[in-house]
């Protein structure tokens, strides 16, 4: 278990990918804005990338573990420190019983991510644990983490010092510019072709007033085609509104003239025009940037985006790991033998059935498996 | 001995409540920030004189870590 003795701004427990499948319920998906380090948090402490762990935002919490335990921070860089003495972000971290972890404000990127092996164990709500703060649903007591809460963990055992290889860190803009992808529509014939060069070449502000709702953008006006400004009265009176409509993840809704990006906790529907949408391999850059940073979109297909979406996939695996020495004793032993199996399991005296060994084979996703014996 | 009191957020300032001169105590609010529709707080640390105010009302994106107010 772990004590909460200082909040943060607004620390929140969620899981990856979130609320799935309840969007038609008015339940956005909710989940890791930046579910690129979230998941690569789980992958340093042995979790399954998707277990229920911390989003911290714009200033960290101060937490106090009340058993041993390793953890994993990645993300922004807020200074975390355990027991006074600095450590470093994307590695798996042993605390122990009393140890507090302090975290400051966020000096690269907006958003970091607390891992601890085993996970958070709180009571799902609709399939997930993600906090949904403005339904009051998911975490605890459908909140952001409060000051003197106790944030229940599973029980497992990990080991610290697992390290993320650096090509498979996310690379923070330091200079509050970034470039984020868009796909084109679903409502982008309601714009038109200065419109739409108009958006792509301009630089576009985050507002203060953004969250994990919405991300107000303000920019230069949006000009539109005859379908927007000549329409029935049903769909409304300015050129950006639309009889209403279900709305993507990562839409770019045009509220009048203002462009709001609906990200994790959006609304399901409204009558706005979505003349873009942000594709979820993306999101990651919107969970970094900080009030005051500017965007600047590039539009690519929905297969790149899937691309995009699969190659994240498989970064945010073990495969991202930097190979321990354990395993790199192995590998040297592969190329001296001439093996083509590396993987080689040690047990003491006792026989091993073909049910425990194909379980394990399994698990590991083995296709060989040799098994030592020793006396 | 001079206290920097600095920004934790990145953000918009909404309210300098405090003026150079002004006498403060430790806890009395001396500006509120906005960030992520939330206000956030910023307390002076200590007692003392406020020496020097570098933000001013709805001033707009200011970083974390920018010293706002110097009290002695």
């Amino acid at each position: 278990m772990v004590q909460v003795i200082k909040k943060g701004l607004e620390t929140s427990i969620q899981d990856y990918p979130g609320r799935i499948g309840t969007l038609n319920l008015g339940f956005p998906p909710s989940g890791p804005m930046d579910s690129w380090s979230f998941r690569l948090a789980n992958v340093l402490v042995e979790n399954e990338p998707g277990t229920a762990a911390l989003e911290c935002q714009f200033m960290g919490p101060t937490l106090k573990f009340n058993s041993d335990r390793v953890i994993a921070i990645t993300g922004a860089d807020m200074s975390p420190k355990i027991n006074g003495s600095p450590v470093p972000l994307w590695e798996s971290l042993e605390v122990k019983k009393d140890q507090v972890l302090e975290m400051a404000f966020a000096t690269i990127g907006a958003r970091s991510y607390i891992a601890f092996s085993g996970g958070i164990n709180t009571t799902p709500w609709l399939g997930s644990r993600s906090t949904f703060h403005k339904a009051g649903v998911g975490g605890i007591d459908g909140k952001a983490i409060q000051d003197g809460q106790i944030i229940p963990l599973n029980k497992t055992k990990s080991v610290a010092g697992r390290k993320i290889k650096k090509s498979s860190i996310p690379v923070m803009s330091t200079n509050k510019k970034w470039s984020v992808e868009v796909v084109k529509g679903p409502n982008d014939d309601w714009v038109d072709e200065k419109g739409h060069k108009m958006f792509l070449n301009s630089d576009w502000k985050l507002q203060s007033k953004s969250d994990r709702t919405g991300y107000r953008l303000e920019g230069p006006k949006w000009s539109f085609t005859e379908k927007a400004t000549n329409k029935g009265l049903e769909h409304g009176t300015f050129p950006s509104n639309i009889i209403d409509q279900g709305y993507p993840v990562g839409a770019i809704n045009l509220a009048g003239q203002t462009p709001i990006i609906l990200v994790n906790d959006g609304p399901s529907m409204g009558g706005f025009i979505v003349p873009y949408t942000v594709p979820s391999a993306s999101f990651w850059k919107l969970g970094q940037a900080k009030p005051g940073d500017s965007f600047n979109f590039i539009e690519i297909s929905v297969e790149k985006a899937q691309t995009l979406r699969a190659e994240q996939t498989t970064i945010c695996s073990e495969a991202s790991l930097v190979s321990s020495s354990k395993q790199d004793i192995l590998i040297r032993k592969k190329q001296i033998n001439k093996i083509d199996h590396i993987k080689v399991v040690d047990f003491d005296k006792e026989k091993l059935d073909e049910k425990i060994r194909n379980k394990m084979m399994e698990k590991k996703g083995m296709k060989n498996i040799k098994v030592r014996f020793f006396n | 001995m001079a206290t920097e009191v600095k920004t934790t957020v990145p953000g918009n300032m909404w309210k300098v409540l405090v003026k150079e001169g002004d006498m403060v105590k430790k806890g009395d609010p001396l500006f509120i920030m906005e960030v992520m529709k939330t206000e956030v707080h910023h307390d002076s640390p200590v007692d003392g004189k406020v020496v020097k105010v570098n933000v001013i009302n709805d001033q707009e994106g200011i970083d974390p870590g920018i010293v706002a107010v110097v009290i002695e």
